[in-house]
């Protein structure tokens, strides 16, 4: 039990090392730019744009905010990341952190 | 969407300017020092709960910071009636008073500076905004009310073309370029500024204009290209006349003439300058930039040259015994060499110095792995990009040495296209026979140029240590193309027939068989015979 605490604060430690490393070194913005790209290339932006506009629209401008839209959106927009695209992330964010190790 | 805010950005505005988003923003959102990033990277979490992550808001009025999702910088809005805060992962500014977003111009200019900076700061080439109408857009669009939807199986830009007499070779050219997507958004969007005021009427890019005009109509009934056709030939006298005529090489004429349009050069006639810079849509479209690479055997000096060219005509057959002295004489490697096909390549310093002897047949010509016949397309691209000795019947003259030596010669893509073009040279004309070469040269529906590029050359000198460098580059997609068109002659050298695949939509394909469209699917274009090929980057950099 007492294991699995020291666990998860170390985990814990650990990410936020990591996520001070990529926003330091500006991989963080790399790695936002790469996705960004990929995400156009896929097609995935046209397709939630789509979906936003859909949305908007059944439940009509004045009835919606932007949180609802958010709340609607984000699980949809998580499940339709392709496989690949998540791949390429993690080994781009493996290569870097191999990279920083070995500094 | 308004861009001025609202009231409480108002009134905070004039009470503090936009020095507190302005301070925010670039310490926080879009950083462009080392110094700003620590920063950043150190205190970018919620005062409340500490949690790190997306949607943590900075409030505009104290240095609070809290989260979005837990509320917590609602609360804190609520209890010291501080109403507006910025959203750190996208610069968005919130207010609570109002419940909503809030957009205003002065801090989205603010915002957008300071992201270009720190972009560039990072190596970061894009600068990724949607589209926005300006002024004159608005009020057009506000004009013209009627709108047309192009849906998922909307036959919109379909439309067959009236043979008129033996020019389903033209047919097929002009059902490629109008569905080349970059070249009809030129045209749809009236960006052609005729430059053949005298004559207009006599001007082919207007009448390219008209063409896709006709085509994206809505009507279905064929269409007479007779107009076209007519200022084809008056403009390019060599291609007049009822017979069948080779698509390649209306392709590259029609090409000129439209280049030549653009510049509001309406007579016969060399075009071409030696320092080609034309900024024409034609050129910003077709031209890519093909490298040579001269490197002398003895002292490794090496010239390079860059040409530009608006196709790639590869070779299928198997690579003669003769190879060298046709490669060294240019003639191996037809270039549409931009506007002057006559002149190829390599005008560069001391390059083409030949003497006479090198035409001669060369003999002891070891390492020639152009004996092979390619299958593929890449396998194409693998022998026109691979370094060629020109052997001891070949010498040239080399600038450091000042005298003939033996070299070896590399082409490679300096600048790659939007579309590229490549011509497979199906057909053999030597003296005394002409031939048909219809072996079967298979070609992707996605094409990554990089192994071609001048670049993946340099690259092979073993640069190490270079994964920030690297990654940065692998951003940019700039060598990914797409299969949009593809033109197919069947039959014979002296009586044959000229059909075309197009892609319309994402994934549709069409065959074009003068005025007959029917409907394709990618196997049957991926296994077409292939004469013309056209591709298209899938992704544009804007610059
Ligand atoms: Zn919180
Ligand atoms: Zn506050
Ligand atoms: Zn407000
Ligand atoms: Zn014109
Ligand atoms: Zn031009
Ligand atoms: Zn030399």
């Amino acid at each position: 039990m007492a294991d699995l605490q020291e666990r998860k604060i170390k985990d814990a430690q650990m990410r936020a090392t990591i996520n001070q490393k990529l926003v330091e070194t500006g991989e963080r913005e790399r790695l936002k730019e790469l996705l960004r790209t990929r995400l156009i290339e896929c097609g995935w932006r046209d397709q939630l744009k789509a979906q936003c506009k859909e949305i908007v629209q059944s439940k009509g401008l004045e009835h919606i905010t932007v949180d609802d839209l958010v709340a609607e959106i984000t699980p949809k927009g998580r499940a339709l990341v392709p496989d690949n695209v998540k791949k390429e992330l993690l080994q781009r964010i493996r290569t870097f952190l191999a990279q920083q190790s070995s500094m | 969407m308004s861009l001025h805010g609202c009231e409480h950005l108002t009134s905070l505005k004039a009470a503090y300017g936009i020095q507190p988003f302005y301070i925010i923003h670039s310490y926080f959102i879009a950083c462009s020092s080392i110094e700003a990033r620590r920063v950043k990277a150190k205190s970018c979490f919620c005062h409340t709960c500490r949690y790190r992550g997306l949607r943590v808001h900075a409030c505009l009025s104290c240095v609070y910071f809290g989260c979005y999702n837990e509320q917590h910088i609602h609360n804190h809005a609520k209890t010291k009636k501080h109403n507006l805060s910025v959203d750190l992962s996208y610069g968005t500014v919130y207010c609570y008073a109002c419940g909503t977003f809030v957009y205003d111009e002065e801090l989205e200019n603010v915002a957008r500076k300071q992201q270009r900076a720190a972009a560039a700061t990072l190596g970061i080439k894009r600068d990724f905004a949607p589209w926005e109408p300006g002024q004159d857009e608005i009020e057009l669009l506000r004009r013209n009310p009627k709108r047309r939807k192009v849906s998922e199986n909307s036959h919109i830009g379909l439309r067959g073309l009236i043979n008129l007499g033996n020019t389903c070779f033209m047919n097929c050219i002009l059902q490629s370029l109008t569905h080349t997507p970059i070249l009809r958004d030129y045209f749809l969007s009236d960006q052609h500024h005729c430059h053949m005021t005298a004559n207009p009427q006599q001007c082919l890019v207007c009448e390219m204009g008209r063409l896709f005009q006709e085509f994206y109509s809505g009507v279905r009934t064929p269409y007479i290209p007779y107009k076209l056709l007519h200022l084809v030939w008056t403009n390019a006298r060599h291609l007049a006349g009822y017979e069948q005529q080779d698509a390649h090489e209306f392709l590259i004429a029609a090409l000129d003439v439209l280049h030549r349009h653009c510049q509001g050069q309406g007579t016969n006639g060399l075009s071409y300058s030696s320092s080609h810079h034309c900024n024409c849509i034609i050129d910003q479209i077709f031209t890519g930039g093909l490298q040579s690479d001269v490197t002398c055997k003895q002292c490794n000096n090496v010239s390079t040259t860059i040409d530009p060219i608006w196709d790639i005509s590869l070779d299928l057959g198997p690579g003669p015994g003769s190879t060298t002295a046709a490669i060294a004489a240019g003639s191996n490697l037809v270039l549409s060499a931009v506007g002057d096909p006559a002149l190829p390549m390599a005008v560069g310093p001391a390059l083409v110095d030949l003497p006479t002897a090198s035409l001669s047949p060369a003999s002891g010509f070891t390492n020639s792995p152009s004996n092979y016949e390619p299958t593929s397309l890449l396998d194409c691209l693998k022998r026109f990009t691979r370094p060629e000795h020109l052997g001891n019947s070949a010498k040239i003259k080399c600038s450091n040495c000042s005298s003939y030596q033996e070299s070896t010669k590399q082409l490679t893509m300096k600048k790659s296209p939007i579309v590229a073009c490549f011509h497979l040279k199906r057909f053999e004309h030597s003296t005394g026979y002409h031939k048909k070469i219809s072996t079967y040269v298979s070609f992707p529906e996605e094409l990554d140029m990089t192994p071609f590029m001048s670049s993946s050359r340099n690259n092979s000198n073993g640069y190490t240590n270079q994964i920030v460098r690297e990654s940065a580059t692998g951003l940019s997609c700039d060598n990914k193309y797409s299969l949009f068109a593809v033109v197919n002659h069947s039959g014979t050298i002296e009586s044959g027939h000229y059909t075309c695949y197009i892609r319309s939509h994402k994934e549709q394909w069409f065959k074009c068989e003068d005025h007959v469209i029917t409907r394709a699917t990618a196997g049957e274009v991926l296994s077409s015979e292939g004469y013309l090929l056209f591709y298209h980057k899938q992704l544009l950099e804007y610059a």
